[in-house]
């Protein structure tokens, strides 16, 4: 992942005051178990990988978005894609583990999964 | 150039504020448009949208078929509505003297269809080592650093309220 570059290009004064309708986040944020990284029973795990184009805040914004981990759990998980390659950011039942990869692959972060363990053999024929 | 650092978003009263030239907003709109265009009608093949389509499965390529089957055509909806969203608030910001005004849900699709033009930008730079230091002087790479810097302000605001 990559730090953001410092850019500065000038600055500009926008005067015009217009109202714009304001929301509240739109924040989904399951309960989340922090004690534990992965269920022992799960069969499945999602990875995510590091790669040099997504941006470190990004990634961490993301994880806190989707699985409604803390900003310390989401750096950590974060930091360990960075340094360590990947990191399993969530596990359960194969349904669960493939919304989780859609909804990361929807925000453009490089999400695989796979049973847990490393083995891929799944039999369901789905 | 000057030592200060810009601040790509700002937090006021009516919602999380860019602070972009008019020039910068025609950009940006340049920009995700060129990417729903790709996005919608490229090859799901096509190079350029690798990382934005990212295989599930890498070593089943049954399920992997499956996956794609099932899941491209929401992946692309996904990201043309968002680019949608952050569409219309440019559009809106040409009739209020550029001032480009977002809502939180707003800024949330405007940090995804910025980092969809960085993933397609990123890969048509070939950039494969996050230790390297492009050039600067190249205008695309100019232009990638614009987006991170932008993309980084506004996941700033996102998760410190601005």
């Amino acid at each position: 992942m990559k730090h953001p570059t410092n850019h500065d290009n000038g600055n500009v004064k926008l005067e015009c005051v217009t109202p714009v309708a304001t929301a509240p986040a739109t924040i989904e944020r399951p309960a989340v178990d922090e004690s534990t990284d992965v269920a022992p029973d799960s069969p499945w795990v999602v990875l995510v990988w590091n790669d040099p184009i997504n941006l470190m805040s990004y990634v961490t914004f993301v994880l806190q978005k989707l699985f409604g981990y803390s900003l310390q759990k989401a750096t950590e998980l974060m930091l360990d894609v960075h340094y360590k390659g990947k990191a399993v950011v969530s596990s359960g039942t194969r349904e669960k583990a493939e919304m989780d990869v859609f909804h990361l692959h929807e925000h453009g972060l490089w999400a695989t999964m796979q049973k847990d363990g490393g083995r891929n053999d799944d039999g369901s024929g789905s | 150039m000057i030592g200060r650092r810009r601040r790509a978003v700002r937090r006021t009263s009516d919602g999380f504020v860019l602070d972009l030239d008019v020039d910068e907003v025609h950009l940006l709109r340049r920009l995700i448009g060129e990417v729903r265009q790709l996005v919608t009608g490229a090859s799901p093949d096509d190079p350029k949208l690798a990382r934005l389509f990212p295989p599930a499965y890498t070593d089943d390529d049954g399920s992997e078929s499956e996956y794609r089957r099932l899941m491209h055509d929401e992946l692309v909806t996904s990201r043309a509505t968002a680019i949608d969203t952050v569409e219309t608030t440019l559009a809106a910001s040409e009739t209020s003297k550029n001032r480009v005004v977002f809502d939180a849900a707003g800024l949330e699709a405007l940090a995804t269809s910025l980092n969809s033009v960085r993933l397609v930008l990123g890969t048509l730079l070939g950039i494969t080592d996050e230790d390297d230091e492009p050039d600067h002087d190249v205008p695309e790479v100019a232009l990638y650093h614009f987006l991170s810097w932008m993309l980084d302000g506004v996941v700033e605001a996102l998760m410190t309220g601005g």
